[in-house]
């Protein structure tokens, strides 16, 4: 390994390292399991098969995986700047972008072991215990199948990686642990309901309802919702004309996931230089 | 790099909200040890923040000619900011990893090499400087700037986190150590310079700025400065005491850019306003 890989290597393992040795992660993964075990049981769908069960769960996992990855990401930039450790890191030579890169990974594979180990424990279940069987990997629409829990457990981690990836902005931006939470709520608030909301007043306002499609893959949950509907419910139930525009939907998810990293390096980058600007501004009108 | 100063300061002034805490400070980092003296709040800590490049300055330029390498500049903040959960080793190892250099090695040279297992939360204060001065270290750098390395030691962990910093120092790296310990001062430094209220009171050679101020000591030179200092600050207070407006610039007061008025510098650096209640050689910690 060489240059910038042993950089983002180096970062990856210590925070992943601080990861697994952080026992609240762990509480988190179980609650996660608990919380989507407990939602499945009461909704019954998981007793009918994988697609009856993404039904019950696609609600609740709107919100309780942006949650779990705000949980995951709001410190993840803040930790080291607070401390005074990142000024420490600055002096070695690797580069701003390699240390997000670092621990952007590292909290997204943590994602997947917080956020994914549940969900698929919960798909394992549905497997073993659905009635009929559910072992059938469809080739066919209409048929339900593992496979298509598959494609919900990806959709979830790509939904969940764009709210890592927005948290550890905020973390970046947060001037201290409660400013971190402040934002890192307001962040969750306005990705789980503000899309839809500006989604309402835009039809509400006269936008046609044809829009929908293009419009909802703007917001990652819109684009996550769509994307379900479109390749996992949609599969299993040959829908009518399409959910979301699929190519949009992942390009959205995937560009949130870009702009939390870009921002995030940003204001690590620059923000020492921004504060004497700032302060410049402060002298200048004092004078 | 024989003549050439390992870093510079060009007319730096850092503020706060406004308020300078360093004022129109140049200077010049050469290799060999510089200590940094100054009473509570006088912009030690900034000064190595703003030469190690963790705090941009308001106005002015901070330049490294002479820093050069993988890693031209190894930094020890005044709070030991490592990661609870990881051993000695551990955290040394990310460092060196990145410099590629050995951990093992830096445990030993600061004596800490039985120490390697234990957590950095279960090292006493005096271990985790030593683990601060050993990761400022690696790599290297020509450049090594530690804020309060003995802060908070019993002597004789003082007198070894000073050591292990200073012999450091070679005909090409400049240690920048900032410290309350006058004592460990005289002993390893090369070069003093000395801060109050947000400018440089003094700054030279240990050698000629005893000399300059007829002092036997480093003691003795932080006395006569911070005493002389104090005196023209009251002399001016008492010129200007009638007008009522006495903000009206260092330049025009014929000062050492540290002229502003009493009330301003009590506004900015509250530490300062009180000198004679500062003892020298203890730690603000």
């Amino acid at each position: 390994m060489t240059g910038p890989l042993i950089g983002v290597a180096t970062v990856f393992r210590r925070e992943l390292a601080t990861v697994v040795r952080t026992p609240g992660y762990g509480v988190l993964a179980v609650g996660l399991l608990a919380a989507v075990g407990g939602l499945l049981a009461a909704g019954g769908g998981g007793a009918t098969g994988f697609v009856p069960a993404i039904v019950d769960l696609l609600l609740p996992t709107e919100a309780l995986v942006p949650l779990a990855a705000v949980v995951l990401g709001y410190r993840s930039l803040l930790a080291d700047g607070a401390s005074g450790e990142l000024a420490v890191i600055r002096t070695y030579p690797v580069r701003v972008g390699e240390y997000v890169a670092g621990v952007l990974l590292a909290r997204t594979v943590a994602l997947v072991g917080v956020v994914g180990a549940p969900y698929a424990a919960v798909g394992v279940g549905v497997w073993l215990t659905a009635a009929p069987d559910t072992g059938i990997f469809a080739t066919h629409t209409g048929i339900d199948s593992p496979l298509l829990y598959l494609r919900f457990l990806a959709f979830v981690l790509l939904l969940g990686a764009a709210y890592v990836s927005l948290a550890a902005a905020v973390s970046a931006l947060a001037a201290n642990r409660r400013s971190a939470i402040a934002l890192g709520v307001l962040a969750l608030v306005a990705g789980v309901l503000g899309g839809d909301l500006l989604l309402l007043r835009s039809l509400g306002a006269g936008a046609s309802p044809a829009t929908i499609p293009g419009s909802l893959a703007l917001t990652p949950n819109g684009a996550f919702r769509g994307l379900v509907f479109e390749h996992v419910i949609g599969v299993a139930f040959a829908p009518e004309g399409e959910f979301i525009a699929t190519g949009r939907a992942v390009g959205s998810l995937v560009g949130w996931t870009l702009l939390g990293a870009v921002v995030a390096g940003t204001a690590l980058a620059y923000g020492s230089q921004v504060d004497a600007a700032i302060e410049r501004v402060r002298s200048g009108i004092g004078d | 790099m024989p003549d050439e100063p390992v870093s510079t300061l060009s007319d730096v002034t850092r503020t706060y909200g406004g308020v300078p805490v360093l004022d129109s400070i140049s200077l010049a980092i050469d290799p060999g040890v510089t200590a940094v003296i100054g009473p509570n709040g006088s912009g030690k800590s900034t000064l190595l923040r703003l030469l190690v490049g963790a705090t941009a300055p308001t106005t002015g330029e901070v330049r490294h000619p002479g820093a050069t390498g993988p890693k031209p500049i190894g930094y020890l903040p005044q709070r030991v900011p490592f990661r609870d959960g990881f051993t000695a080793r551990e955290t040394l190892a990310f460092y060196a990893r990145l410099v590629g250099d050995d951990p093992d090695a830096a445990l030993e040279q600061v004596g800490l090499a039985d120490a390697g297992d234990r957590r950095v939360e279960a090292l006493s204060g005096g271990m985790r400087r030593l683990l601060g001065i050993a990761q400022a270290v690696l790599g290297d750098p020509t450049l090594v700037a530690l804020d309060e390395p003995a802060s908070g030691l019993d002597p004789g962990m003082r007198e070894r986190a000073f050591r292990a910093a200073a012999e450091r120092a070679d005909r090409d790296t400049a240690v920048v150590i900032s410290s309350h310990a006058l004592d460990l001062v005289d002993d390893h430094a090369d070069r003093v310079v000395l801060l109050r209220r947000g400018g440089v009171a003094a700054a030279g050679p240990v050698g000629r700025l005893l000399d300059d101020h007829a002092v036997d000591d480093v003691s003795g030179l932080y006395r006569a400065v911070t005493a002389a200092e104090a005196r023209t600050g009251a002399e001016r207070s008492d010129e200007e005491g009638g007008d009522g407006d006495g903000d009206t610039g260092s330049d025009e007061e014929g000062g050492d850019g540290d002229g502003d008025t009493g009330s301003d510098e009590e506004e900015r650096d509250g530490d300062d306003a009180e000198p004679d209640v500062h003892v020298t050689g203890v730690s603000e910690r």
